[in-house]
């Protein structure tokens, strides 16, 4: 059954078909040989039910936010603003990337909708002082890894409950290895600028400063009236995503009038193929991981790698090795929910404290998330970009070595993660 | 026979012109679906905080209209060729063999997703057979589900039509109205009517 | 691989063999030795009530089969439970735990266990009551049936309590308050009664938006709430018993009548015997973590115990609910719930 399942996925993705193909061939075949008990049409009820979570929503709303910024003004006086500050500053752009990125992970627990806010308009920025794009599109998809370990996050939240771990500790406790991956990028971007000799904008004067910062007033309040929202409790992280929206109509359309409202559908409708391109995965991932769980794949995995009393340590080791491969095919959030029942136990049993567990797991989920063949955010930035499977993933190889180096910190140094324990 | 040739062109005509209009719709839904979306998620947010009450049909609606937006879009992502590939192989592919691949993917594929729209005309009767209703709305929860057979056969015509297309023509399209990468100027995907104003824009400023 | 093939002897495979020989499989009720596996789905998680109940219940029949049935129990994992019990109706699987809350939409009768201040405030008797009522495993039970779903047993697994980042111990205090619910029409009503601003929200972003003040409480059994950490993010815990959360421990109905009578017993048998072992199971787990709850001094949450005066002043603006809820779902309801209320009354004499 493995093997069905394996070798349809494998050959027909090789071969270029849509993703969904692969994605719903496979478990479908399995599901009529193997299960003929089971009515076929159950996969299309299990796809149903995988595009119809609430928190799935903000993924069409942040993109249709940023759709708006970049169509109209928004982005433009943001960036400007950024750059006259740090523009010529070696690797300046590329580290304002990371650092919208974490800024915006405090906005949105997903790794997709931080792809689609930040990168849209930041990867023009990054292009025109001379980035290449396979470069700027890398540094973005794996940046955008850090919204899953700053607060709020879903993958944390998933697994909080799955677990029975405070949602509260592990989100403190995202906090250190999210900063840690923002630092080791930024030096990254630094030393990459260097190397590839990418030219140094001119130093703004005080008065452009001035001048950028005054025009880009009302796009800065965008992040503070979104975090500002959210920790005042008067709307949730999902419910920000439209929040976002209403606010980038009203600068756009009203303020800045670089929008037409008759022009909106337009915009619209660009947000909605994104979403039907992205979103038939994720309807096909949860057909996807509902076969395999139901054939309890993943127990008969683990089953065969744990030795009967392994030390913590190898436990971490091997819970971050299948998060990591389980989130390169899957959707991080079904992996979660799929594996973290299935390895808890085991990890428990060896003494793993359950915050740093679920720090490494969703650590893994990110990084996953960003990793070919299957990571979501590859697609995502395919269908954002509207650039081809290959253009995405070219540039990741140093991003995904980073990350791997601090998977690797966070698992052996359980202080990264803990530190809140020793200040309180 | 001059009388079967011109009514086989108006034939034609029709056709062009039924999917045109099926385009239209196509694009409208998906438009208003993330516009619904929007107006659900903001008005439940607003609601909530100035009069303290929350519009319970918020989520149902907005899930309604996700999925909408998925099933249906599955055509027009295939006309423009949007769908997610990992073309790796296929894009280092010489042309002969990208022609014989463009025109298998197509004809799999539409074959998949008519077994899809299939057993998804299954999943529709079997709701309606269930008599479920929605939880906020109290409508019957097989309203949501037919958008599945109809976005899953409007899918595989779709794909049909592309392979027709790469049968035909010389050039490999890997959406109806799209070649691939290697055969468009500046290795650019079409650009839609807002993406070219916002780079005329950013040229202006 | 191989063995999954050998383990679809299923439901209808054994249904199929059944109507060849309907009088000979009913009359040597011990002589067949076929062998059956089957699956058994549930709402929660390994440790949790409901999954030790299925796990249990698998021992039992097992053990009086003398091996000859094997029932592979499934935790709550990727599936919602609205497909869990499709996939029951259908015949995917063929036991299943569910909650009336999420059929409510099918059986629309069965909602009648989120009515308020219906049942006592005495759990043992609650249960009682669930064990033996006409209104429910017949009348209610009857209307399962009709949609292949036949419950054997509704069993309690606590009762529903309200956590408040503010006191909630009169109707006063629901006054304008944002009390998180799920999405149903009769629970919002239900909270609107006491004048509250009922709220819709998923579990996702449930402990956010507690810590964060966008609802100001929600309603949960014990073991739910300690799991979930509610209690971190609340400082006030009402011990309401404002309903109890039941579940049902249900067999697609198709494939139960086409099972041999000796097994049809046996399966019986067993949930008769899981009756109490379900019962001390929930009462343990949540008074365990009841006692969890009122030790955490990380997070100290105020236990508020309801006085009976107290209660009756919330039980007074709960009953004309019921009338929303015969409106609302129809004739039938009324007699279900009409014959539950007078069963309920009996039971407390
Ligand atoms: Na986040
Ligand atoms: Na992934």
């Amino acid at each position: 059954m493995v093997a069905t399942l394996l070798i349809i996925m494998i050959v027909l993705l090789l071969l270029g078909f849509p993703m969904m193909i692969p994605l719903i061939a496979a478990p479908l075949v399995v599901l009529l040989i193997y299960f003929p008990n089971i009515d076929p049409w159950f996969m299309i009820q299990q796809m149903m039910e995988g595009v119809s979570g609430y928190v799935l929503l903000a993924v069409p709303l942040f993109i249709f936010a940023a759709d708006i910024m970049s169509t109209g003004k928004t982005s433009k006086r943001l960036l400007d603003f950024i750059g006259s500050f740090i523009g010529h500053v070696r690797g300046g752009y590329a580290i304002t990337t990371a650092a919208a990125c974490t800024l915006f992970g405090s906005i949105s627990g997903s790794t997709q909708a931080t792809v689609v806010a930040i990168g849209k308009p930041m990867r023009q920025r990054l292009l025109s002082v001379g980035y290449k794009d396979s470069s700027a599109i890398a540094l973005i998809i794996n940046a955008s890894d850090i919204a899953l370990l700053i607060p709020p996050s879903i993958g944390m939240i998933v697994y909080a409950v799955v677990s029975g771990t405070s949602p509260g500790e592990l989100f403190i406790a995202g906090i250190g290895p999210g900063l840690l991956i923002f630092l080791f990028f930024a030096v990254y971007s630094y030393i990459h600028a260097r190397r590839y000799n990418i030219p140094l904008a001119e130093k703004a004067t005080w008065a452009e400063r001035f001048q950028f910062t005054k025009r880009a007033l009302f796009p800065l309040g965008f992040p503070l009236i979104i975090v500002g929202g959210i920790y005042s409790g008067i709307f949730t992280p999902t419910e920000a995503a439209g929040i976002s929206v209403l606010y980038a109509l009203i600068l756009e359309v009203l303020i800045f009038r670089s929008i037409k409202i008759s022009e909106v559908p337009k915009i619209a409708l660009s947000t909605g193929l994104v979403t039907s391109a992205v979103f038939v995965l994720v309807a096909g991932g949860q057909a996807f991981s509902w076969v395999i769980s139901f054939a309890r794949i993943p127990q008969l995995v683990t089953s065969a790698v744990f030795p009967t009393e392994p030390t913590a340590l190898f436990v971490l080791f091997m819970v971050a090795i299948f998060f990591f491969i389980g989130c390169m095919f899957v959707d991080p959030i079904v992996v979660i929910l799929i594996l973290t029942p299935i390895f808890y136990p085991v990890a428990m049993a060896a003494g793993v404290d359950p915050v740093h567990l679920g720090v490494v797991i969703t650590f893994q989920a990110a990084l996953g998330s960003a990793t070919p063949p299957f990571g979501v955010d590859i697609f995502t930035a395919s269908a954002v970009f509207n650039r081809s499977y290959l253009d995405v993933i070219k540039g990741t190889p140093p991003y995904i070595l980073m990350l791997i180096f601090v998977a690797i910190l966070v698992i052996m140094i359980e202080e990264i993660s803990l530190f809140y324990r020793y200040i309180m | 026979m001059f009388n079967k040739k011109r009514e086989g062109l108006s034939h034609l005509d029709f056709i062009k012109r039924l999917d045109r209009f099926v385009m239209k719709v196509e694009t409208f839904i998906l438009s208003y679906a993330i516009i619904l979306i929007s107006v659900m998620i903001i008005g439940n947010v607003l609601s909530r905080a100035l009069t303290g009450n929350s519009w319970s049909f918020a989520q149902e609606v907005s899930n309604f209209a996700v999925i909408v937006a998925t099933f249906m879009g599955i055509s027009y992502a295939a006309r423009q060729g949007r769908h997610i590939r990992m073309s790796a192989f296929f894009d280092l592919a010489p042309k002969m063999v990208k022609k014989f691949l463009a025109i298998t993917i197509s004809f799999v594929t539409a074959v998949v997703l008519l077994v899809l729209a299939y057993f998804s005309f299954e999943y529709v009767l079997w709701v309606k057979d269930t008599g479920r209703v929605t939880t906020a709305l109290e409508v019957p929860a097989y309203f949501m589900a037919v958008f599945l057979p109809i976005g899953f056969v409007l899918g595989a015509l779709q794909f049909l039509r592309n392979m027709w297309i790469n049968v035909k023509e010389e050039e490999v399209y890997i959406g109806t109205d799209k070649k691939d990468f290697s055969e468009q100027e500046n290795n650019k995907g079409p650009k839609t009517q807002v993406e070219e104003k916002s780079e005329a824009v950013k040229q202006i400023i | 691989g191989g063995g999954e093939t050998e383990s679809n002897v299923n439901g209808d495979l054994g249904q199929d063999q059944n109507d060849g020989n309907v009088d000979g499989a009913e009359g040597e009720a011990t002589g067949s030795d076929e062998v059956y596996d089957w699956n058994f789905i549930t709402e929660e998680y390994e440790g949790q009530v409901q999954y030790e109940y299925a796990a249990k219940f698998a021992e039992i029949l097992k053990e009086k089969s003398d091996g000859r049935i094997n029932i592979e129990v499934h935790e709550y994992g990727v599936m919602s439970e609205d497909s869990q019990v499709t996939l029951l109706q259908s015949g995917g699987v063929e036991f299943a735990i569910i909650s009336p809350g999420f059929t409510g939409t099918m059986v629309r009768e069965g909602q009648l266990f989120a009515l308020h201040f219906l049942f006592t405030d005495d759990m043992e008797l609650n249960q009682q009551i669930l064990n033996t009522s006409e209104a429910l495993n017949v009348h209610l039970t009857e209307k399962y049936e009709s949609f292949n779903i036949t419950p054997l047993a509704y069993w309690t697994e606590g009762a529903m309590q309200w956590t408040g980042n503010s006191e909630l111990r009169t109707p006063e205090d629901f006054q304008g308050f944002k009390m998180r619910t799920q999405s149903s029409p009769l629970i919002l009503r239900s909270y609107e009664a006491y004048g509250a601003s009922p709220t819709e929200m998923s579990w996702g972003e449930l402990y956010t938006s507690l810590q964060l003040g966008v609802v100001e409480g929600q309603e949960n059994p014990i073991f739910f709430i300690e799991d979930a950490k509610f209690h971190e993010v609340q400082d006030y815990m009402t011990i309401s018993e404002h309903n109890i959360y039941v579940a049902m421990t249900t067999v697609n109905t198709q494939f139960f009548n086409g099972l041999p009578t000796d097994i049809q017993d046996m399966i019986l048998e067993t949930v008769e015997e899981m009756r109490p072992v379900a019962y001390e199971m929930q009462e343990r787990m949540n008074n365990e973590l009841l006692d969890a709850i009122i030790n955490n001094d990380t997070h100290p949450t105020e236990v508020i115990e309801l006085t009976p005066e107290e209660r009756e002043a919330f039980r007074e603006l709960a009953i004309p609910v019921r009338d929303f809820f015969i409106e609302d779902v129809g004739e039938d309801a009324e007699k279900i719930l009409n014959l539950l209320i007078e069963e309920i009354e009996a039971a407390q004499n």
